[in-house]
């Protein structure tokens, strides 16, 4: 070992492994799970596309009829709907559970399989350091998944398009909501994220999925049942249902009696039950409460109008957004400190 | 320079020291191995000087004074883990081209001339590659970043660890020289008398448990703090076996009045 004298000034940095090979690697390890995501959402754009043409068409024939108000172009109006509405609503249930699906998926099995496989003391011990391995997985992974979940989302609001100009759906019904907008994508990214997390976390990639799975379901429910609607104050208005071209996204009701306090809806069956017989067997649900208001029995109404579905898209794409890079910031800091 | 340098260094997890207090310095341009019982912390050190492993206490650092685990280090280091991890759905070439996608350096040439030569083929998967094929390949996939210095954990293989450390790896020799380390303490001892020249023996207490240090000398006299005495290997081997804790071998001679662990 031959003795130096004076310690040699450190050498001049060399250039890191550039990202252009890290992408290769990353397309190299995860081209089957990328594969698995356009087969998933191109068979059922297939399906939209097809199922979309075919509604539009029958839309514009429907829209075309003249007079629209003739018995023929209602009935037309009618079968139309019965048609394809049903099988539509039935779709979107399915499609709620996709983002989950791709982002757990790709984001799981990432550093579970490499921590669960051992090949992790293979892929942190080259030349290029783990800090620039992950990230590049990360981030490219995670715009691949986010950016095709999004054209997907506009594709089905497209594929919807005619029942909303229809007036049949509200666009903040919290089905809708879920599958249009920034929302579909920003829930992909953070079901990637929590998968992601879940993986580097415990280390396995089935439990990694199945804790993934757990946690975007259970925000997934408890942003639509009770965090999105507190988004911004609901209005309150009382008289008839609240209504415009499309229904609002209503989410409460309740009657006041004649003192101005609320009652309970046995209490307002009651009154109704009094009611004249013609009003009882009015098919119109406006004469009950007509009849009601008459006897100073008020309806109110809480909900948010659908003009504000932009503003509650953006709040919820924001905090998505945010949450996921956090969990994604996390993963790479935990797989920088991992000591295995 | 040292390849591997470290005071006080420990690991603990949970209740249980996987190793203590370990001072240690091995300089570049030696073959060392490292040798113990199960459980003298050997992988645990050797995870520790590639970053896999965070000290507990003490500290290390590796080429010079880098970081363990930087990529800066980890640029000059190539690390051969236990039970060889490579990624079991990819087909040899494409393990190749991946490992040349994470490193600076690669020489392609070379991999592929030694896989040749081992019987290794190139469109089979490594999952299906027998166990010391996929050894070897990982020793490849090292060897083929051109690296300056080699770490290899073959515990599973040889019972022992090897660190191969030189100022330029040049792969043929290189590989020669491991492996001729590997075969004295696996083989027939007594073939192997040849390779072994002279070795120095360090051994270090921790825990109840003893973990020695090979060292087999490079051209240059030993280094400053080094004992170097002639052995035989046989008698290496057999009194390692013997008893690992009373071997008969010479231990080593500290100057300064460090009390424990791995002494350089």
């Amino acid at each position: 070992m031959t003795a130096v004298a004076a310690p040699s000034p450190p050498a001049t940095r060399p250039r890191p492994v550039p990202w252009t090979k890290l992408v290769w690697v990353t397309w190299r390890q995860h081209r089957m799970a990328l594969v698995g995501v356009t087969v998933l959402l191109g068979g059922l754009a297939l399906y939209l596309l097809i199922m979309g043409l075919k509604i539009h068409s029958g839309y514009a024939s429907v829209t075309s009829c003249h007079p629209a108000r003739s018995s023929a172009c209602q009935l037309a109006s009618n079968l139309f709907t019965n048609d394809y509405h049903p099988t539509a609503q039935t779709l979107t249930g399915f499609l709620l559970a996709v983002p989950v699906l791709i982002g757990v998926f790709v984001g799981a099995p990432l550093l579970a399989r490499e921590l669960e496989t051992g090949t992790f003391r293979f892929a942190w011990t080259q030349g290029c350091g783990r800090l620039r391995w992950v990230i590049t997985k990360l981030a490219l992974l995670a715009i691949v998944v986010t950016s095709a979940s999004y054209m997907f989302s506009l594709l089905f609001s497209w594929y919807y398009q005619p029942w909303l100009a229809k007036g049949l759906d509200g666009v903040l019904a919290p089905q809708l909501f879920a599958l249009r907008g920034v929302d579909f994508a920003a829930w992909t990214l953070l079901a990637f994220a929590l998968g992601a997390i879940a993986g580097v976390l415990i280390g396995r990639t089935v439990a990694a999925m199945a804790a993934s799975l757990a946690a975007w379901a259970g925000l997934n429910f408890l942003t639509a049942l009770f965090l999105r609607k507190h988004y911004q104050a609901p209005l309150v208005v009382k008289g008839a249902s609240p209504s415009n071209t499309n229904p609002p996204w209503v989410f409460g009701q309740w009657y006041t009696g004649p003192n101005g306090a609320v009652v309970s809806q046995h209490t307002v069956r009651n009154v109704a039950a009094h009611a004249p017989a013609s009003v009882q067997n009015s098919h119109n649900l406006n004469a009950v409460t007509a009849y009601l208001a008459q006897h100073h029995y008020t309806q109110w109404w809480v909900y948010h109008p659908e003009s504000r579905y932009w503003h509650f898209q953006f709040i919820e794409g924001g905090w998505l957004l945010a949450l996921s890079l956090i969990l994604l910031a996390a993963t790479v800091w935990l797989v920088r400190r991992r000591a295995a | 320079m040292n390849v591997i340098e470290t005071s006080g260094l420990g690991k603990r997890y949970g209740r249980t020291w996987a190793l203590k207090d370990a001072a240690l310095a091995i300089p570049a341009s030696y073959v060392v191995a490292l040798v113990g019982p199960n459980g003298a912390g050997k992988t645990t050190l050797l995870h520790m000087s590639v970053g896999l492993t965070t000290p507990t206490t003490g500290r290390i650092t590796v080429v010079g004074s880098e970081t363990a685990g930087s990529p800066a280090a980890l640029d000059q280091i190539a690390f051969v883990a236990q039970d060889a991890p490579l990624y079991k759905n990819l087909s040899t070439a494409d393990m190749l081209h991946l490992t040349r996608n994470l490193n600076r350096r690669w020489d392609q040439q070379r991999a592929e001339a030694r896989l040749k030569e081992l019987n290794i083929p190139l469109d089979r998967k490594v999952g299906r590659l027998s166990g010391g094929q996929q050894a070897q390949l990982a020793l490849t996939l090292a060897l083929a970043r051109r690296p300056s210095h080699v770490i290899a954990d073959l515990e599973r293989v040889a019972d022992y660890l090897i660190v191969l450390s030189r100022g330029q790896v040049q792969v043929a020799g290189e590989v020669e020289e491991l492996m001729a380390v590997h075969s004295m303490l696996t083989g027939p001892a007594a073939a192997a008398d040849d390779v072994t020249e002279r070795l120095a023996v360090v051994h270090a207490r921790r825990a109840g448990t003893v973990a020695h240090l090979l060292v087999r000398n490079g051209p240059d006299p030993a280094p400053p703090g080094w004992e170097a005495s002639p052995v035989s290997l046989e008698e290496l081997v057999l009194a390692y076996l013997r008893e690992p804790g009373a071997t008969a071998l010479p231990g080593p001679r500290p100057r300064a009045t460090q009390d424990s662990g791995i002494r350089a």
